[in-house]
């Protein structure tokens, strides 16, 4: 009978092709092998998310006066919807560290070589539409630290000259933080950000099963200098049953996260109150703002805050070009590794100053 | 000796000629001269460096302020019975005997360079009254030739109206003007005072009013509100006033012995009952708050405990257990609700964490046959 059923799916849905490809398809097996699988735990949360988006869409509306009521609705009233929302809080921050964590071990790994160069972009963009969908999120439960931090984070823009004041007008619908703001955001949140994410999504996982995992430079050098072919596992059922381990591993964390640290929701917005003390974006943006404090008013006569957009634009810029500007040159690869180091503890100890200063802790 | 009294002339000219310069200044932006009145308007047949005597201040003022076809022109709807109120005033009727360190109107609005009440520099815009009348009803000296003593403008400092006026910037805090009256002020009378109190206190003087107390008090002499509250320096009641013990307010006439010390008990333990009920539900939705847990429901009844609370303070005023009692055991009953919110969302927390260890529990579990699936399959060559 089973085998019946397996023979009239497969003239049907014909997946066994697949399947024996999976099989025999292998994954590079060495000391860094468990960098492999950030990514795959990023996908996961993007599953997550979309998931638990899906269902916070069911009860959420998008307005200034409804906004905050409804996310009360869901923690208080609806069945699990204190765990919906707490997973779906809690998956975007995981996401954004599982993300920014497999930037950092490609670049480490020196997996961005040719010919995996669209696939760094792809990867970047999609970082970048993480760090929007974070961004655009902050916003809709529509409470009072979310409001002025978007009303700080978009008065940033204000810096680009000639275009400034329309960047903010487009980025708020109006002159200030309103209630087309938050419509405008729920728009970008649930409908143009997933749309682009998902064809990238797509397009990235092509490119990764169409290259194959990346083999560091000094796994490869070793094994050659050892006369030996390097180690690897099946992807079916091995590889898969090790993404699926680190799956868990991210569920169990995420159940814990929302057991024992539910994601609150603070106090509703008020446009007409002053600015509580403590307004600071997001963990992934604390370096940006707090590298903005120690800007001067000018440098050169220039805004100093432009300064630091020009900046923070240009590093954008330099990260998504950065496979076509080493190319195959291994010393500027080596360079790149001591840039990044640099990097990273500029941003940790921005970041880390930035928390030392009291805030309001989660939204 | 002749050149030091051409001297002398000449200092008191120039001086004479200086203090004519500023009060004009004064009165060139103030609310007569933006009007159109001039220095003759006032000084006319007069030296205009002489002011006019104080017992003839008040009838000049009236020629303009108590002829309604002549005010109407500047305020259709500006009061013209200033004067007549003067006149009826402790300090009009001390002016008409001649007495002349008594106020009139430029004591407290000023002669020149007045500007309207509504504008907060003037010296009788409410936040500025007490510092006005305390120039003179402050002055120990003063007010001791009248037999008076001068701590009103103080005790009324440390008073609850104070701080609502000068703290809180509530305009509509009463100061001394709001119970004196302002042009007509005089104290009021024994029989006045709940008349005054209830201008602002509606309830508690009906409440007052229907209850056995007034007869009593007005029996006795007693000046109603005053006889607990005091009059000038008011301060925050406490639910510790309402006891036959100690210090408490009523203990000064009640004690076992007197009628109503039940009444006392039994109102002193619902208002000790339901404050107790209160905090103890504001901790418990508070520990729920801190946990995460949304007690919305559970504030709104606290809300409704607080204010059965207010109500039944201002009930105490019925002198009476019965509408007090009812009060009370609504609050309590809200405050119960309030309470039982925030347990049931401890216990929804309990049930939460407990839920999610258990799957975590199966999650782990799941974790640990496939790290045991992982190690059985055939390793790699």
């Amino acid at each position: 009978m089973s085998a019946r059923l397996r023979a009239w799916v497969e003239a049907r849905v014909p997946m066994q092709a697949l399947i024996d490809a999976m099989r025999h398809k292998t994954v590079p097996l060495h000391r860094y092998s468990l960098w492999y699988y950030f990514g795959g735990m990023t996908l996961f949360l993007f599953g997550i998310q979309v998931g638990t988006g899906a269902l916070l869409l069911l009860y959420y509306r998008p307005s200034a006066s409804e906004a905050y009521e409804s996310v009360q609705f869901i923690m208080a009233r609806v069945p699990f919807g204190w765990l919906v929302r707490s997973i779906h809080a809690w998956a975007a921050n995981l996401m954004v560290g599982c993300a920014l964590l497999h930037l950092v071990s490609v670049v480490f790994l020196q997996a961005y070589r040719p010919p995996r160069e669209i696939t760094w972009v792809s990867g970047v963009l999609l970082l970048t539409l993480t760090l929007a969908f974070g961004f655009s999120g902050y916003l809709l439960p529509w409470n009072e630290l979310a409001f002025f931090a978007t009303r700080v984070g978009t008065d940033l823009a204000e810096a680009v000259p000639a275009a400034g004041d329309f960047i903010v007008r487009f980025m708020r619908g109006g002159d200030d933080v309103t209630g087309a703001t938050l419509t405008r955001m729920f728009g970008v949140h649930v409908a143009i950000l997933p749309a682009i994410t998902t064809v990238l999504v797509a397009l990235h996982l092509l490119l990764v099963q169409a290259h194959g995992m990346s083999l560091p430079p000094s796994i490869e050098r070793m094994a050659r200098e050892q006369g030996r072919r390097v180690r690897s596992i099946p992807f079916l059922p091995h590889f898969v049953l090790r993404d699926l381990f680190a799956w868990t591993i991210v569920l169990a964390l995420l159940a814990a996260l929302s057991a024992f640290y539910p994601w609150q929701l603070g106090t509703k917005a008020d446009p007409f109150a002053p600015a509580p003390a403590g307004i600071r974006p997001e963990w992934y943006f604390l370096w940006m703002f707090e590298s903005l404090k120690y800007m001067p008013a000018t440098i050169a006569g220039i805004s100093g805050e432009l300064v630091a957009l020009i900046g923070f634009v240009l590093c954008g810029i330099l990260v998504l070009l950065l496979p076509f500007l080493v190319g195959h040159r291994e010393h500027a690869r080596r360079r790149v590794r001591w840039v990044a180091m640099f990097v990273i503890a500029f941003v940790a100890v921005m970041t880390m100053i930035a928390l030392r200063i009291p805030g309001e802790g989660q939204p | 000796m002749l050149s030091g009294i051409v001297v002398l002339c000449s200092v008191a000219a120039m001086s004479a000629q200086t203090s004519r310069q500023a009060a004009e200044d004064a009165v060139r932006s103030d609310v007569h001269g933006s009007s159109g009145i001039t220095c003759a308007d006032c000084h006319a047949g007069q030296r205009t460096e002489t002011a006019p005597p104080r017992t003839d201040v008040a009838r000049l003022c009236a020629r303009c302020h108590s002829d309604p076809a002549y005010m109407r022109r500047f305020d259709p709807q500006v009061r013209v019975d200033q004067f007549a109120q003067y006149l009826t005033s402790v300090h009009g009727e001390q002016m008409r005997k001649g007495e002349t360190r008594v106020a009139t109107c430029s004591d407290c609005h000023g002669a020149h360079g007045i500007t309207r009440v509504r504008d907060s520099r003037s010296p009788v815009a409410p936040a500025n009254v007490a510092q006005t009348c305390a120039r003179c009803h402050g002055d120990a000296k003063r007010m001791g030739a009248f037999g008076r003593n001068e701590t009103p403008v103080a005790d009324w400092s440390a008073s609850v109206h104070a701080t609502a006026l000068l703290k809180r910037g509530d305009a509509s805090a009463p100061t001394c003007s709001t119970c004196h009256g302002s042009h007509g002020a005089r104290p009021p009378g024994v029989t006045e005072i709940a008349n005054v109190c209830s201008q602002c206190h509606v309830r508690e003087a009906d409440l007052f009013r229907a209850s056995p107390k007034k007869s009593i008090f007005e029996s006795i002499g007693q000046a109603e509100c005053l006889v607990c509250h005091g009059n000038h320096k008011i301060e925050r009641p406490s639910d510790a006033w309402i006891s036959i013990k100690g210090d408490a307010v009523c203990a000064v006439c009640h004690d076992e012995q007197v009628k109503g010390a039940s009444t006392i008990i039994a109102v002193h333990q619902g208002l000790e009952g339901l404050s107790n009920a209160v905090a103890s539900a504001d901790r418990t939705l508070t520990r729920a708050e801190r946990a995460g847990m949304l007690v919305e429901d559970g504030r709104f009844s606290l809300r409704e405990a607080r204010d059965h609370l207010i109500d039944a303070r201002v009930t105490v005023h019925a002198f009476a257990e019965a509408p007090f009692t009812a009060v009370v055991s609504e609050g309590v009953a809200a405050a119960k609700r309030a309470e039982q919110t925030g347990d049931q969302a401890l216990r929804e927390l309990q049930y939460r964490r407990r839920g999610l260890t258990i799957a975590l529990v199966v999650i782990v579990g799941f974790l640990a046959a496939l790290w045991l699936k992982i190690r059985s399959l055939p390793t790699p060559d």
